[in-house]
């Protein structure tokens, strides 16, 4: 599965890319949660259905894509750093695809819904490390936000990572036909 | 006789839902389309016309039977650059075509692909834009154009390729009275010029400029003919669920009425002319 | 909801060109995101007072030198006030352990301030707004084109490695191409929804799943909206003779001149002061 880039890989990570831009830079990547922090962010979502329905390079390159317009559009400090907006980013379609691999066998659905956990806690995890490392936060402060932001985050993942991986898939058996003739056959 | 550019040979194609369940598409179609020829394929929604037209460029193969492009298959890998090359094809949704951020860029695009060298791209860009009237939009971004123009600029991006047969896949769907005017413009020019026609479309009106319509019913061809021909069956196209074109309609029920009204007339042009003809020789009475 | 929420559109500012002709903008892309790399690694390093005014004083020149008004820069700071007092207030506070060289000046409970914390916090605020006003510089100076341009062609000797550089470099085009599209999209999808009296966000506070679902009318129909188009131009980049990893020749030429690598060794020269500089 894993031949270089196709045409559809391109073209997919290509479009998810205009996702995590487009979730980026309006309200629409920000999902009001209970917590202090107030907002849960959906904008590592692409990078992980990336991963899920095109593999680990889809989901790098999404990632990095993610990475960067999150660095150029950063409003605070900790991510007008490329070591804390773009390196950690790059795991998030990775990790996301390795969990789906692996528990596919298990069950297709909640392999889905497990990598939506993890791709976002990958995300969570290396961005308060790396921000941790240099020096934006204490490690205190780093753990709380994990909890009180990270996991409210992963849930919100699990749900749209489902609901768009699903229909997905069952559009894309159904759908095999319709993606060659766009609509008339 | 001349060579046909474009050649389907007992053509069936099939779609595979599920292991077990296999839609056919299309059943045996043969036909020829000939250099500089204006082809355009009718058929309602599901009748196969839009599978056919994918089978003429080899974006998709014929499960029996062949297509020869020029008289390379299709169904070779290797001739598919070539074949793609000589065969352009413009899809529906003009958004869904365009690849790159700047008009002229995306024009480019298709001529990177087939290796064409940086000085002779440009020569071709201005010639394509040129062509479609855009040379002006050159280096604006695509999303800033209406659909006709993107519409129009998707066109430029397949005759920069310098191909020998334009093939529209409902190309005028989903735009506007406008829009679809001036790729009609576009095209008529295009096809003055030389090019080899194939539009696949649902409005009859444009059908109606063609040389030759080819009907689809069912992944078969059930008539073809001139447009002046098949219009005229037009209760067999209404069983078909298919129209014809506004001018046609109009003109019958003149003729019911007026009974030297011609009934065979298939385009606003037409129409016109018939009823300045009329309108003359009652002139000539009166006088 | 007011009707400016959902103008997406007029937020979008990834590739916020503006031309004024100045001579950076006519630098070539490349040289521009070397030297910017340069720069803000340069800056990330430089960790003294001195040091900080000094880029500071380099990059408010790079604006006057690239005829953007500075208006721009400050714009792109302004949203970021509060992050950074907020940031500096904790840092203030909660760093004193971590950076404890340097003279305490005030120690009370787990709150210790001391010199070193003190410089921290000011070093972080003016790094920041330093490299703020870089990208700005490069952003608005570079179209998005020239900079996807830019970075496949610096990326090129990476093709001996079988890095997919063209291919990358398109996947940004198309990402780039189709947010204003998507964008679009969204605003009609919302006016609509809105239209019918849908309300985005109401659900208790407390319940996330309801509000994530809340979203879901416009989330989900973008995610498909994206699939689904992805399906229409795989067909249109096939018809027109696009293969991975194929030979292509490129449109674009870029061409350094001799003054742009001016600029280059000296924006090498003025970061390695900044690294090496003592104070």
């Amino acid at each position: 599965m894993e031949k270089g880039l196709t045409v559809r890989k391109i073209v997919i990570a290509g479009v998810l890319g205009a996702v995590a831009i487009l979730l980026g830079v309006t309200r629409l990547g920000f999902i009001p949660v209970p917590t202090a922090a107030g907002n849960a962010t959906i904008m590592h979502v692409p990078a992980v259905i990336g991963g899920i329905v095109q593999g680990p390079v889809v989901g790098l390159i999404i990632g990095l894509i993610f990475g960067v317009s999150s660095f150029l559009n950063a409003t605070i400090p900790l991510f007008k750093d490329p070591l804390v907006a773009i390196l950690p980013r790059l795991f998030i379609g990775v990790t996301a695809y390795l969990t789906y691999a692996g528990f596919k066998r298990v069950s297709e659905f909640a392999a889905i819904g497990v990598a939506g956990f993890v791709g976002s806690i990958t995300n969570t995890i290396l961005v308060l490390t790396m921000a941790v490392i240099r020096g934006y936060l204490a490690p205190g402060v780093a753990v709380t936000v994990a909890v009180t932001n990270g996991l409210p985050e992963a849930v919100v993942s699990v749900i749209v990572t489902l609901a768009v991986v699903v229909s997905w898939k069952k559009l894309g058996n159904a759908g095999k036909k319709k993606s060659k003739i766009s609509g008339d056959f | 006789m001349k060579q046909p550019l474009i050649r389907a040979e007992s053509v069936s194609f099939d779609y595979v839902v599920n292991r077990n369940d296999v839609i056919p598409v299309l059943r045996d179609v043969s036909f020829s389309i000939y250099p500089g020829e204006y082809v355009a394929i009718i058929g309602h929604n599901g009748s196969g016309k839009s599978t056919l037209a994918k089978h003429l460029n080899g974006i998709l193969k014929p499960i029996a039977g062949n297509v020869f492009v020029n008289g390379l298959n299709t169904k070779e890998d290797k001739y598919r650059r070539s074949i793609r090359q000589q065969v352009g094809m413009v899809f529906q949704h003009p958004d869904n075509q365009i690849v790159a951020t700047i008009v002229e860029d995306d024009v480019a695009f298709g001529l990177e692909n087939i290796g064409v060298p940086g000085e002779e791209m440009k020569e071709r860009i201005d010639f394509a834009l040129d062509a479609v009237g855009m040379s002006t939009y050159r280096n604006r971004p695509p999303h800033h154009l209406s659909g006709g123009q993107k519409q129009r600029i998707a066109i430029a991006g397949i005759i920069a390729m310098r191909p020998q047969c334009l093939v529209l896949d409902e190309a005028t769907g989903m735009l506007d009275a406008y829009g679809r005017r001036d790729i009609l413009r576009v095209v008529r020019k295009l096809h003055r010029e030389g090019m080899t026609i194939v539009t696949v479309t649902h409005h009859m009106s444009e059908a109606a400029e063609a040389d030759r319509v080819l009907v689809i019913e069912s992944g078969r061809i059930v008539m073809e003919g001139t447009p002046r021909e098949i219009f005229q069956q037009q209760e067999m196209l209404h069983q078909l669920q298919l129209d014809v074109p506004e001018a046609s309609r109009m003109a019958r029920l003149i003729h019911d009425q007026v009974p030297a009204f011609q009934s065979g007339l298939i385009s606003q042009q037409e129409m016109i002319d018939e009823v300045r003809r009329l309108s003359g020789i009652r002139g000539a009475d009166a006088g | 909801m007011a009707a400016h929420e959902f103008e997406l559109t007029r937020n979008i500012t990834i590739g916020q060109y503006l031309p004024t002709g100045s001579f950076i903008h006519r630098i070539d892309p490349r040289i521009k995101i070397v030297a910017f790399t340069v720069l803000v690694a340069a800056i990330a390093v430089c960790d003294t007072y001195a040091g900080n005014i000094i880029a500071l004083s380099f990059v408010c020149l790079l604006f006057r030198l690239s005829r953007i008004p500075v208006g721009y820069g400050l714009s792109g700071v302004k949203p970021a006030m509060p992050f950074i007092v907020i940031l500096a207030v904790l840092q203030l506070l909660f760093y004193g352990e971590v950076a404890s060289g340097g003279t305490v000046y005030l120690k009370y409970g787990v709150i210790i301030i001391t010199s070193e914390s003190i410089r921290l916090v000011i070093v972080s605020a003016l790094r920041f707004i330093e490299i703020i006003f870089v990208s700005s510089v490069l952003t608005l100076s570079t179209s998005t084109t020239q900079l996807t341009h830019g970075m496949a062609s610096l990326l090129k000797p990476l093709k001996h490695v079988k890095f997919p550089v063209h291919e990358l470099s398109l996947i940004i085009t198309i990402a780039i191409r189709f947010v204003p599209t998507f964008a679009m999209e969204m605003e009609k999808m919302m006016k609509a929804q809105a239209s019918r009296g849908a309300q985005f966000g109401q659900s208790a506070w407390w319940k996330i799943v309801e509000r994530t679902k809340d979203m879901f009318p416009l989330i989900i129909p973008l995610f498909h909206v994206a699939m689904n188009r992805a399906e229409d131009l795989v067909l249109a980049m096939e018809a027109r003779c696009y293969t991975p990893g194929g030979e292509r020749t490129s449109y674009r030429k870029l061409r350094a001149r001799p003054g742009d690598y001016l600029v280059l060794l000296f924006c090498l020269l003025f970061s390695l002061f900044l690294i090496w500089f003592p104070y």
